[in-house]
Formats: C-alpha cells, structure tokens, sequence
C-alpha cells in the first residue's frame, strides 16, 4: 500500500512539472524579431543540394553573399532530401532549426500552419516578386495570406531515351511539341523485346508521380476550402496509375521489378540496355551526364500528354526562415538574394531543374542554348500549374501511410482500381482530412 | 538484441549462486547508498525521470506547432488507436516479426550451439563467425544485407539466376517477400547472444547425466529430449524472453532496411510510433502507442513465464 | 573458462552414432559458416569493387582488381572522418563515465546485501520492456530544457544512462566473483577500506572492469535510435546517423563506397570485441548461468 501511494504521489509530480513545461511549448527563449541590434549576425541555412554540381553553386552564392555582407553571415550546413521532413520536426520542436529552410512546397504546409514559418511578405523585393507567377507563389502562401516561402526551383517528370536502342530497334524518336501517352505506351511496346523492356521506371515512392501526371488528365485530387480540404478520386485520377499497370501487365512494356525499386535503383539497367527508355524527375539529366558510360547516348522525350495537356504540379523547392529565428529580417534578405535571376540560373544549371524565376529561366535557356535536352525540359515547364495536393496540410502523412501504399500495391498488381479508389479516399478520411 | 539501441551483453541469466551477506563493520546501508549515488542521480534523471513522462505523455494532446498548449485528454488516445487500423496491422507485424525471429533464432542458435558444443574440426571458425554480428552496428547490418538482397546486382539473385530460378525478385521491395527477409535479417543479426547464451547452459549441463542416460541404452535423440532440453530450460526460457522483448522494441534494422515499405508490410510498432512522433508530430498519440505495446508485451511475457513455471512444476 | 574444455561432446558419445553422425554434422557446420560468413565476405569483396565493375551486368565474385577508391572516396564523400570523431567522443566519453559510476555502484550492489539490490535489478529488467519511444520524446524535452539538444554531451548523458543498467550487472558479476576472505585478510592487517579496495580489489577486477568498458564502447558506437533523433545538425552526426544518410542518399548510388564505408565504421567494435570475446564466452557466462 504504501509503496502504491508512494508511486501516485511520484505520477502526481511529474504530471505537474508535465503540463507546467507544455512538451512543445516554445521554451521561452526566442520570439521573433527583436530589431537586431547593429553588430554582426551569424545565420545558419540548411541546404538540401545534393548534386555536386548544384552543391558547388550553393556554396558559391553563399560565399559571395559573405562577402559583399561582413555583417550578417551565412553559414551553410548540408541537410538531404530523404529526412528533411522528419528532421525539421525534431527540429522546430527543439528550438534548433537553422535560419533558412530548404524544402519543398508540397512538405511545408503543415509546418506553416503550426506557426513555424515567417511571413516573408514584408521582406522580397519587387523584383523577386514579379519573378515569380501568381500561380506558383500560391503554392507558398499560407491559408492566413502569409508567404512561407520562397519558390525556387521545379521538377517535371520527362521520359529519358537511350537514343542508340531507338536506332537499334528502327524506332524513329518522337518529336513534337509533345508526347501523348498513346504514343509513349505504343513506343514502349515497339521499343520491348528480347528480354528488354521499352520502360525502366523507379516508381518505388509513386505518389509524387501520380499527383504529377495527373493533371494531365485533369486530375486533380483534392479542393481546398479555407481550411479544409475534401478528395475526390475519379476516372481523372485513377488513369496514370491505370495506364502504368495496363503497360506493365498486359503490354508488359515495364519491368515489374523497376516499379519497386528507386529511381536511381533502376539507372544502372537504362545504363547497360536493359530499358530503352527511364521516366523521372529532370534533374536525372544531371547524373546522365556525369555518370553514363561512355558511348551511351540519351535524349529528353517531349512532355507526356494526357487528355488535357502536359500539365505538371508546380511543386517548388522553397526557402523559407524559420518563426523562432531571431534574425527573420537578414534571413529573408539573404533569401531575397538568393532569388535573383543570376544565382537561380546557376543552381537550375547544377541541378537540371526549372527556375520558377522567369528572368532566371531565360538565362538559362541563353546560357545552354537547349542543348542537352534542356529545351524540351523548360518547354515542360512552362505548363506548370500550382496543384490542390500541395496545399492540403495532411498530405504528407496521407501519402505516407495511404497513397504510397496503396499505390504500390495497386502498380504490383495486387489490387484492383476500385479498391486503390476507396482506400486513397478512406485514407485521407483516416488522416483527419 | 540485435537492433533496437545500446548493443546489449549476453544477460547474466541468474545471479552469482554465492551470496554475500552485508559485510561491512560499521552496517553498511549508509555506504551502499553513497556508492550508488553517482549512477542513480543520472539513472533518475535521464531515464526514470523522462520514463514517467513518456507513459504520462501518452494521455495527453501533446502535438507539435509553435507554443502548442498540452493539456490531459484522459482515454482519447486511446480511443482512436482503437479504430486506427494501420497501427493494428502495424501491430500484428510486430508480433510476427517479434516471434518469427525470436523462434527462428532459437532454432538456429540452438543448432548451432550443439554443433559448437561438439568436437568438430574448424568449430573455433564457425564460433568466431558466429559473433560477429554483435559487434557490428544495426546499421552495417542492414546496409550489408541490402546490398545481399538488392534485386540486380545482389548475389541472391544472381546465385538463384545460376541455378535456374527467376533471379528478378526485389526482396525487400515486394509485398510478399519484404516482411521474411527482413525477419531472416533479423535471426543473423541476432544470433550471436542466443548461441553463446545456449553454448554456456550446454557447457554446464553435467555430463554424468548424459553417460547415466547413455549407460541406460538412451538414443541420441531421446538423450536430448530427456537430458539435454530440461537442463536447459531455465536458459532458454531466460534468453527467448529477452530476445522476445528485444525483437519487439527494435528499431535501427528494420529503419536501415525498408523504413517499413513496401507499403507497410515491415512497419514494426516501434517505427510506427516514431514516424506518429517525428513525422506527423503526434507526440501525445505516439506516446500513447509507447504504452500499448507496454501492456501487450507484459501481457506475452506473463502468459509465457507463467506457462513455464507451470509446465516446470508440473 | 574452466568450464569449457570438461564437458565437450557429451552428445557425440557413442561410437555408431558418431559414424553416421559425424559427415552430417560437418555439413551442417558448413551451412552455418556459410550463412553467417557470406554476407560478411561479400560486403569486403564489394568494397575493393570499382564503381564500372559494380554496374556490369556480368559481375565476378571476385574483383577483377582490388582498389582501394572506395575507401577513399567513403572517407572523403561521406564526412567519415568527422562522422568518426564524434563517434570516437561520445563512446570514449561514455566509456568512462560509466566505468567511474558503475565502479562503486557495482561493488555496493555485489557486496551489501539492501533492499537496492533487489530495486536495481528490477530496474535493470523493467528498463528492457519499455520501448524507446516512451523515453526520447520526454527526454528530448529534458535535454531541451539544459540545452543538450542536438549536442554530443546529450548524447553522451544518454547512452551513459542507458548502458548503465547493464554494465552494473557485468561489473557486480566480477565483484561478487573475487573472494571476500581477501577483503577480510586485508581489513585484519589494518587496512583501512579504502586501501583494500585500491590493492586488493581493483586488481582483480581489472579484466573484468575492461571488458564492461570495452562493451560499453562498443554499445555507445553502434548506436543508432537516439542518435537519430537528438543530433540534427549534420556536423555532429555519428558513424551510424551518417551511413544510414549515405543509403539513403539520393542520386547516384555508390555501392563500394558504401560497402567501405561500413566496413571502417565496423572496425573499431570488431576490434575490441576480439579482445572481450573469450571473456564473455567463459568468465562472464560459466559465472552468471551456474544459478
């Protein structure tokens, strides 16, 4: 007995220290901008850059800033792709988030709605914003009207050719202003035979892919309304999960196997023959030219067409400043330049992406002059249009524990299309909308 | 142990027979405390301390966002685990997982620890090999096994390709092959304390038992099955507890593996809870999932000690 | 160790059993060297690979020639110098942390018979039920609070709470091993206690007291869970944070720089573990299973 209340007393204790430190509480230490004080500002910005190439240019910008800025440094530090969600997590809880977040548009709605991010309205310059379309500065604008982020560079996904199996198998290469997928799934299945396949696609994690290409047929997934927002899966949505599954298992114009793997899982088959053609984001193109054997030679398709265009999600790379920071005016400064039109053509330059800057897009197309593929990248990414997923604040955990799976098992055939609709829409119901 | 955290010595499986009583001249009790003091302040601090919190953490609303105000929300978390059919399933991975592995090793162990137990040629070998997973990370484990499983250029699939089978099978990648892979994984890299722990108990099972059994016209078989297994027991019912415990709560494998793809199929409880805490920022709803796989794995290890000392007794 | 040699092959007595018995259990013990070898094998062989020989279609089991780019290309791409430093200060750290505080928390533990006794090893047993879910995200806030929070120190305070519990246990094994007849003898010829424990009883503990170091080395090496949520900043991740990233890494996949990267991570533990096994094997266990 004794012992037991011994053990209430203790629970009662803790429980009050508990509630009284409010796990998640903002500690107390930093809110936002207090004028800094003149006197030399360190900031940390995390960068998600991964190739070396893009690496490079980072840190090429953020040295020049250092440079012509004595006072307000910026100190790079490399975060990846494959945690930045769960890290920034950890990290807004622990009061540790560097200044300047590099992300991407689709991950950091929920963020924005838990007050992490600051409204960088206040701080771009004109120019930065007129860079810009409207259509892809809402993909950063919070429901309240702030601007989170700044949108920098964009993916489409394109279809990468080996131009030599083309060649081999008498298949001439499509031109044009774009590729229906009628015609990519008949290439496909010309370009299928002896044991190789016309398509190597790493659709490991489809639902990025699928929320993509989607829109080409005009699926949209979900409406936003104020706050919430509602799915819908139709015929619209269901036709490239659909059109994947028909070409893998009745064309059989995809290796299955691909389709479980990464993307960078399956270039080593595109590289030896193995699949004549590789869909995947364009910054592929990058690691095509660097690391393809030598002898292999590739080209970018024109845009995949569904019914209604080639319509894409403008699904920005962002930078935003983190609430807590106490340096929120010189964060978005450094923002402010990282924006202009010569340091996003560099990093687009690096990373084989679409500057959402329209200046920066036309130095890009003057520096490579198109070569290399890269016309037919900036033509796709001329239809980009901003997507209801993004902003819809549960997608993230709704494509981790709903989309992604259920997708997978649809595209492994193990489902059928009336169950893939009913468990995407349950799923977001089970999300809490 | 194989993945959860801190790598974890074989257990002691009983204490030292020899007791020692309270020697100190001057009582002694005073002094034990000031001894002990430097390990129970952090003890206290870091894990007791932070323990309480966790379960109490698991009735309240916790979640994160920017000065979010927490405050008891009694049974709700508990309520919506219940219709939370993903963590269920999760669940009853984890108890596949946990008991397929635990089980598997065992077998395996056991095997194994009988033939180390024998006078082979080259045992000293199988002995050495046998250890070493303990002393790799979970991490290297797992990055070793991926580029052992890996669908193109993995030797499973090229040996399978030699000898006449499809050798295109992305193991841990399909629906069906994810989940006993990742349990083969888990029997390698777990083996080592089960084999050295069974190897120990077999080294001090006397051997007049066994010429007393031999002299009797016992077979091989019936010598294990009537000598060798019952000395065994206390052990093995002592290191497949653990073992049980250890599969249940693991983490950095399984994380290292799959990340519990392809679509869920190896989302153990532990990776679950996680991604409800440091993805979604749940943390009150994570916690509450802490607390349930408390209660059901208390509830297995009561059933299964108990069902042993009855059967022991009986 | 005295247990090791007086009872081998109780079961292979028997001399037609061993006839028919003997081929079999030789195949069998090749099974096992196979399963547990192979993968080790091939994680060494891939990591003398070159990237080209890596991607052929048509691989070898053994590399056409052995290089050693990986090895550099691991330690230069993977910041594995810097991902080791941090590893070497927070084990090293731990290590002797947990060695001064389990000392004479062990011999209390081995030598006074108290109720602590029996809460320790309560304690000991309950803290290996708990899933770490439970503990890291209010401890998270603990550290948070003292500003350990994305800080080697933090990690250094956990994992030395966290090895505790079982280096308590090794240590007290030991202790309880050394006869308290010498203690006494000791105390008779007027030593005070203090010089008891220094000459007579440190000296023996000493193997026993390396080996509880050297596993709690080890242990604060290999981990990975805490690490994973407490360290943010890429600059003090561990050995086991930064391979996990360098899997996961996207873009192009660079198999024998990863397989060579896990192997240095894996050498120091290896190491150590083949000074500690034999102790482990013998001493530890014939003293702690003869219940």
């Amino acid at each position: 007995m004794k012992r037991r209340a011994a053990l209430a007393a203790g629970a009662l204790a803790v429980a009050g220290v508990l509630t009284g430190c409010a796990f998640g509480g903002g500690g107390g230490t930093s809110s936002s901008q207090e004028p800094s004080a003149e006197g030399p500002v360190t900031l940390t910005f995390q960068s998600l850059a991964f190739q070396d190439t893009t690496i490079a240019a980072t840190k090429e910008i953020v040295d020049s800033w250092n440079k012509d800025h004595p006072d307000i440094t910026v100190k790079l530090q490399q975060g990846s792709w494959d945690n930045v969600h769960d890290q920034l997590v950890t990290q807004f809880q622990g009061g540790t988030a560097p200044d300047i977040i590099h992300d991407e548009s689709a991950d950091i709605a929920g963020f924005a709605n838990q007050g992490y991010l600051a409204d960088l309205k206040p701080y771009l310059s004109d120019d930065v914003v007129n860079a810009v379309s409207k259509d892809v500065w809402s993909t950063v604008t919070a429901q309240d009207g702030s601007v989170v982020a700044a949108p920098t560079l964009m993916q489409t996904y394109v279809v990468f050719a080996n131009t030599d199996a083309f060649a081999a198998a008498g298949v001439p290469l499509p031109d044009g202003k774009e590729l229906s997928w009628d015609d990519f799934q008949a290439l496909a299945k010309k370009l299928t035979a002896d044991g190789k396949y016309g398509i190597g696609w790493g659709l490991k994690s489809p639902t990025a892919t699928v929320m993509n290409l989607a829109l080409g047929f005009g699926g949209t997934f979900f409406d936003n309304n104020g706050g919430s927002s509602t799915i819908h899966v139709g015929d619209a949505e269901l036709e490239v999960p659909k059109r994947i599954n028909e070409m893998t298992y009745s064309d059989k114009s995809i290796d299955p196997v691909s389709l479980t793997q990464s993307g960078s899982d399956v270039l080593p088959g595109f590289f030896d023959g193995s699949y004549a053609m590789y869909v995947g984001g364009n910054y592929v193109a990058q690691q095509l030219t660097e690391s393809a054997p030598k002898g292999f030679h590739w080209a970018v398709l024109p845009p995949l067409a569904g019914s209604e265009g080639t319509m894409q999600a403008a699904n920005p790379q962002t930078m935003s400043v983190a609430a807590e920071s106490k340096h929120v005016k010189q964060a978005a400064e450094f923002i402010d330049y990282f924006m202009n039109p010569t340091n996003q053509a560099k990093l687009a330059e690096g990373d084989w992406l679409i500057p959402a800057s329209a200046p920066a897009r036309e130095q890009v197309a003057k520096d490579t002059e198109g070569k290399n593929g890269w016309s037919a990248m900036l033509a796709s990414g001329e239809s980009l249009t901003a997507a209801p997923f993004q902003s819809a604040a549960n997608y993230p955990q709704w494509k981790d524990q709903y989309a992604t799976p259920s997708l997978q098992k649809f595209l492994a055939n193990n489902i059928s299309a009336d169950d893939l609709k009913k468990q995407l829409t349950d799923g977001w119901a089970a999300v809490g909308g | 142990m194989s993945t959860s955290t801190l790598t974890r010595p074989v257990p002691p499986v009983a204490p030292p027979k020899r007791r020692r009583r309270n020697t100190g001249p001057n009582g002694g009790g005073r002094d034990a405390w000031l001894l002990v003091l430097p390990a129970l302040i952090p003890v206290v601090l870091f894990s007791v301390y932070p323990l309480m919190q966790g379960i109490l953490l698991g009735f309240t609303d916790s979640k994160a966002g920017l000065n979010a105000v927490v405050s008891f929300n009694g049974l709700e978390n508990y309520a919506r685990l219940a219709g939370n059919e993903l963590f269920w399933n999760s669940f009853r991975i984890g108890l596949v997982w946990a008991f397929g592995v635990t089980a598997l090793q065992f077998l395996a162990s056991l095997g194994l620890a009988l033939l180390l137990n024998l006078d082979l040629k080259f045992r000293g070998v199988a002995r050495t090999l046998a250890l070493v997973p303990w002393a790799m990370p979970p991490v290297v484990i797992a990055i070793m096994w991926r580029l052992m499983l890996n669908p193109s250029y993995g030797p499973i699939n090229e040996a399978m390709r030699t000898v006449g089978f499809p050798g295109d099978i992305n193991w841990l990648g399909s629906f069906s092959t994810a989940l006993p892979a990742v349990i083969v994984v888990g029997v390698w890299a777990g083996m080592p304390q089960t084999t050295i722990t069974l190897l120990a108990g077999l080294q001090n099972v006397p051997a007049e038992l066994h010429e007393a059994a031999a002299i009797d016209g016992a077979g091989v078989l019936h010598r294990f099955w009537h000598v060798t297994l019952p000395a065994l027991r206390p052990i093995i019912v002592a290191i497949t507890t653990l073992d049980l415990i250890w599969n249940f709560n693991s983490f950095a494998l399984v994380f290292v593996l799959t990340a519990g793809g392809p679509g869920g199929q190896t989302m153990l409880p532990m990776l679950f809870a996680y991604n409800e805490a440091f993805r979604y920022g749940e943390f009150g709803y994570a916690a509450a999932m802490g607390n349930v796989m408390v209660i059901v794995i208390s509830v297995f290890l009561f059933l299964y000690l108990r069902g042993q000392a009855r059967s022991r007794l009986s | 160790m005295r247990q090791t040699t007086t009872t081998a092959a109780p079961m292979a007595s028997g001399f037609a059993a061993r006839r028919i018995g003997r081929p079999l259990q030789y195949v069998a013990l090749a099974c096992y060297v196979v399963f547990l070898g192979f993968p080790l094998l091939f994680l060494l062989l891939t990591a003398f690979k070159s990237s080209q020989e890596l991607l052929s279609p048509n691989p070898t089991f053994l590399p056409e020639s052995w290089n050693f780019d990986n090895f550099a290309g691991a330690i230069d791409k993977a910041n594995l110098i810097r991902a080791a430093t941090n590893s070497l200060i927070v084990a090293v750290l731990t290590t002797i942390i947990v060695t001064l505080i389990s000392l004479p928390a062990a011999y209390a533990l081995a030598r006074f018979r108290t109720k602590l006794r029996t809460i320790a090893t309560g304690w000991i047993l309950l803290s290996q039920v708990f899933p770490f879910i439970l503990i890291i995200i209010p401890l998270f806030l603990v550290l948070k609070q003292i500003g350990l929070i994305n800080n080697l120190l933090g990690l250094v305070l956990v994992y030395t709470v966290w090895s505790l519990p079982f280096a308590l246990w090794m240590l007290q094994g030991y202790v309880a091993g050394i006869p308290v007849e010498l203690e006494e003898a000791g105390a008779m010829d007027g030593g005070s206690r203090l010089l008891i424990l220094r000459r007579i009883v440190l000296p023996l503990l000493a193997p026993g007291l390396v080996a509880t170091s050297l596993f709690t080395f080890i242990g604060s090496w290999n981990e990975f869970f805490f690490a994973l949520v407490l360290i943010q900043d890429p600059k003090l991740q561990t050995l086991p944070l930064t391979l996990a990233r360098f899997v996961g890494a996207e873009g192009q996949v660079q198999l024998g720089q990863l397989a060579a990267a896990s192997l240095l991570a894996t050498i120091p533990s290896l190491v150590f573990f083949a000074i500690i096994q034999r102790r482990l094997t013998s001493g530890l266990l014939s003293g702690a299973v003869k219940g």
